[in-house]
């Protein structure tokens, strides 16, 4: 048993942070706003310090770290807001590097690792019932190639990507292209979202993908996709706890500073009770995604654990930003209060691969039901 | 960060798990004695005798003393285990009297009690509240008057749980009448069976016996005062922080009760019903996350102060949301009691339902251990 950090944990997390209070204070407001929605000059300057290839290995100028490496970094990134491809240029080179053949490793994982590629999934396809699919969605073969039409929804950051994961039924079942996104007949565009994080709608007009553009075996789709939505789940879980500790430590500073009654407010119980819950719920999200980590990293079974991790993780950050809130009184709803960014933002990575809802029906399967 | 015990530990985990089940008899008998609320009686003192006879009811303690001289997550071990197959996963004298008297009692009485108390013969019931202090334990009124060569001691106790079979008294009494109140209270080991004392018992709503005591002009000697006079309630405080490891083990024995259950009768295609028992593991594995790192905290010397508050709550309401939800997944039939042919699982869950209560309320309600957080651990203002 063991719950202390590693040297190498305690050592990235230091730096992490030290660089995340000088280079990423107000980013996320500034940032918001503009047309890429994160800052290039601070991607080469993260993949300088390795954050890009902390999962991978060295022979692609990764740092072979862990999944509870990656699960400290991405907190850190949570309390500063961090913004940015981070998360899906991530999960989609652990597809590469897990899924792919040698030279679509060699090709994509160096540059991505460098800041010079960025990645974007592009997996759910608009919901059937609202019928507002812009393109009708066609897998056609031609010469041994495929010509891919159809719309993707949600792919975060695809307008400024450059290469994305794209999923289509084929006749052999469900397959994954790794498709450039400069290809002729792709566009992006991205939404205005809650959380600002720039998911895009994606649409492929007859774009031609070689056979060779093909991620893993064809037909085999799924699991890609629900292995990518695991990882996911996991860094959204991570970066979740993260946001939560800088709301509970936002909303403490308020409580013993902010005086009504003739009393600091954190002396009175109705809110020192509250604030006990949330620290309570962070604590528990924050345990169960370092179990689910160290499980992965371990290469132990580790889906019902992220579930357990994702499904706590996405209903704590609506209770605990919402008690953020209450806690700041008026001055938690103003637009110029940074706790209204934490609210939003914690939306938007509740609903990021899969809810609390979604993912307790995974743990209930995993229990045998 | 490593989540398993370590190859030592898994083995000596296996060692007890091992025990229990060879002595599977006597461990059912006790349990069931146990589980009727009327608290210990032949079969668990036989059980306890037996787990004391090999040093584990007292692991950590000093090999003079009954113990092995083992680190903290080896008692965390046997406590997981004998919860899960006994529900009792410690005595009073293990967990609370015993270590006070270890580091402030008397030779005599580390010569009289330590040994007795590891080999699982001696029990102690806490005698700390009274109808005027409760959550405000400072507020005790029962007097100890120093009569030179002896304490008279007058006045009354509410619901000390062990009392009417337990053989002494860990007794909290006002020595002194000061300001703060907390600095006149000293600490005693009573003798039961001391004229004067009169038990008598009151049932809780789960059929659990705890007891009121009277003390009318009881002569006690001077021997029975432990460590120094009006510093009883830090010794108090102490006993508190040396009984901060929970186990989850008998909330995941259920469950698996639960599941199997759902299973069986077909109710886990309901899509209600999955996420409510979903929820539930993930509840259960949080709280037994932070048992363990509780017990690591310990082990490894760190103090754990608000994370002990946490875990105490996390614990009780995770129980609390585990039976509650065990009835709604019965239905109508959670309410029907042990007897019936149409009571689920033997009525089990009804009677664990009241009784469910009692950990709510002891060892520091719930709002109590979140003030601790607030204060303690997210240092806010006091109020
Ligand atoms: C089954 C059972 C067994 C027990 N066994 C023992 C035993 O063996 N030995 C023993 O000494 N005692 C025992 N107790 C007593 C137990 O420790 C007390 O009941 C407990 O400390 C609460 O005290 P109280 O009942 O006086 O409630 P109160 O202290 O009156 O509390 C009533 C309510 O007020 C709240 N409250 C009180 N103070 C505060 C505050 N400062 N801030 C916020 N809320 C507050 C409480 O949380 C609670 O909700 C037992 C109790 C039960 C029910």
């Amino acid at each position: 048993m063991d719950f202390d950090y590693s040297e190498f944990q305690s050592i990235l997390l230091s730096s992490t942070k030290n660089f995340l209070e000088k280079e990423a204070k107000g980013l996320f407001r500034e940032i918001e706003n503009t047309e890429e929605g994160y800052s290039p000059q601070l991607w080469e300057k993260i993949a300088e310090l390795g954050w890009l290839g902390v999962l991978f290995p060295a022979e692609y100028g990764g740092i072979d770290g862990s999944f509870v490496d990656m699960v400290l970094l991405i907190e850190e990134m949570g309390k500063a807001l961090f913004p940015g491809p981070f998360v899906p240029t991530m999960i989609s080179g652990l597809a590469i590097l897990k899924y792919g053949q040698a030279s679509q490793k060699e090709e994509i994982l160096p540059r991505m690792i460098e800041g010079k590629l960025i990645l974007s999934p592009c997996l759910a396809e608009p919901d059937h019932a609202l019928n507002e699919s812009i393109i009708e969605e066609k897998v056609s073969t031609r010469n041994g190639d495929y010509i891919l039409s159809g719309t993707r929804l949600f792919a975060p950051y695809a307008h400024v990507s450059d290469r994305l994961i794209y999923s289509a039924d084929t006749v052999q079942g469900k397959a994954i292209f790794l498709v450039d996104t400069k290809s002729p007949g792709v566009s992006c565009n991205p939404l205005d979202s809650i959380g600002g994080d720039k998911a895009c709608e994606v649409n492929f007009n007859a774009v031609e993908v070689p056979e060779s553009s093909v991620l893993g075996e064809t037909g085999k789709g799924e699991d890609i996709i629900a292995q990518m939505n695991e990882w996911g789940a996991l860094a959204e879980s991570a970066y979740i706890v993260g946001m939560l500790e800088q709301v509970l430590k936002m909303s403490l500073e308020h409580a013993k500073e902010r005086e009504q009654f003739g009393k600091k407010i954190g002396s009175f119980q109705a809110i020192q009770h509250q604030c006990a819950n949330m620290a309570m719920d962070i604590d528990q999200a924050k345990s169960l995604t370092h179990e689910a980590a160290w499980k992965l990293s371990e290469n132990l079974p580790s889906t019902k654990e992220i579930s357990m991790a994702k499904a706590w993780a996405s209903d704590a950050a609506r209770r605990v930003c919402l008690m953020g809130v209450k806690i700041h009184g008026g001055t938690g709803v103003s637009e110029e209060h940074d706790m209204q960014l934490y609210f939003r933002k914690a939306k938007a990575s509740e609903l990021a691969h899969g809810d609390g809802d979604r993912h307790r029906e995974i743990v209930a399967r995993q229990l045998g039901l | 960060m490593d989540f398993r015990f370590s190859p030592e530990e898994e083995k000596f985990k296996e060692e007890v798990r091992t025990f229990f089940e060879r002595e599977a008899e006597c461990v059912s008998a006790a349990k069931e004695e146990w589980d009727s609320g009327l608290g210990y009686g032949p079969n668990c003192w036989n059980i306890l005798q037996k787990i004391g006879g090999k040093g584990w009811l007292c692991p950590t303690w000093p090999k003079k003393y009954g113990g092995l001289a083992l680190s903290y997550m080896y008692r965390y071990i046997i406590m997981e285990q004998m919860q899960y197959y006994l529900n009792i996963y410690s005595t009073v004298g293990a967990g609370m009297a015993g270590p006070v008297i270890l580091s402030h009692g008397s030779e005599e009485q580390k010569d009289q009690f330590l040994l007795p108390i590891a080999r699982g013969e001696i029990e102690f019931a806490l005698g700390y509240s009274e109808p005027q202090a409760g959550s405000d334990l400072a507020a005790l009124m029962i007097r100890a008057e120093d009569r030179g060569d002896h304490f008279l001691i007058n006045g009354s106790k509410l619901f000390n749980t062990r009392a009417h079979y337990a053989q002494y008294h860990w007794l909290g009494a006002r020595t002194e009448l000061t300001e703060p109140k907390y600095k006149g209270i000293s600490l005693f080991i009573v003798d039961l069976k001391t004229p004067g004392i009169t038990i008598s018992p009151i049932w809780t709503v789960g059929k659990t016996r705890t007891n009121e005591v009277f003390y009318d002009n009881v002569k006690v000697p001077k021997e029975a005062l432990v460590g120094q006079k009006n510093r009883g309630f830090y010794y108090i405080l102490e006993a508190l922080d040396y009984e901060r490891i929970s186990t989850v083990s008998g909330i995941e024995r259920d469950f698996m009760e639960i599941l199997e259950y759902v299973k069986k009768t077909g109710k886990g295609k309901d899509p209600v019903i999955r996420q409510k028992i979903a929820n539930l593991a993930i509840e259960i594995e949080s709280a037994r996350l932070l048992a363990l790192r509780v017990a690591w905290m310990l082990n490894n010397e760190k103090i754990p102060n608000y994370e002990a508050g946490m875990l105490k709550l996390l614990v009780s309401e995770t129980e609390q949301n585990f039976v509650n939800t065990s009835m709604q997944i019965f239905g109508p039939y959670g309410q029907i009691r042990k007897g019936s042919k149409w009571a689920q699982l033997n009525g089990k869950y009804e009677r664990n339902y009241r009784d469910s209560l009692e950990s709510l309320v002891t060892r520091g309600t719930s709002e109590i251990m979140r003030n601790v957080i607030a204060t303690r651990g997210l240092g806010l203002p006091r109020g």
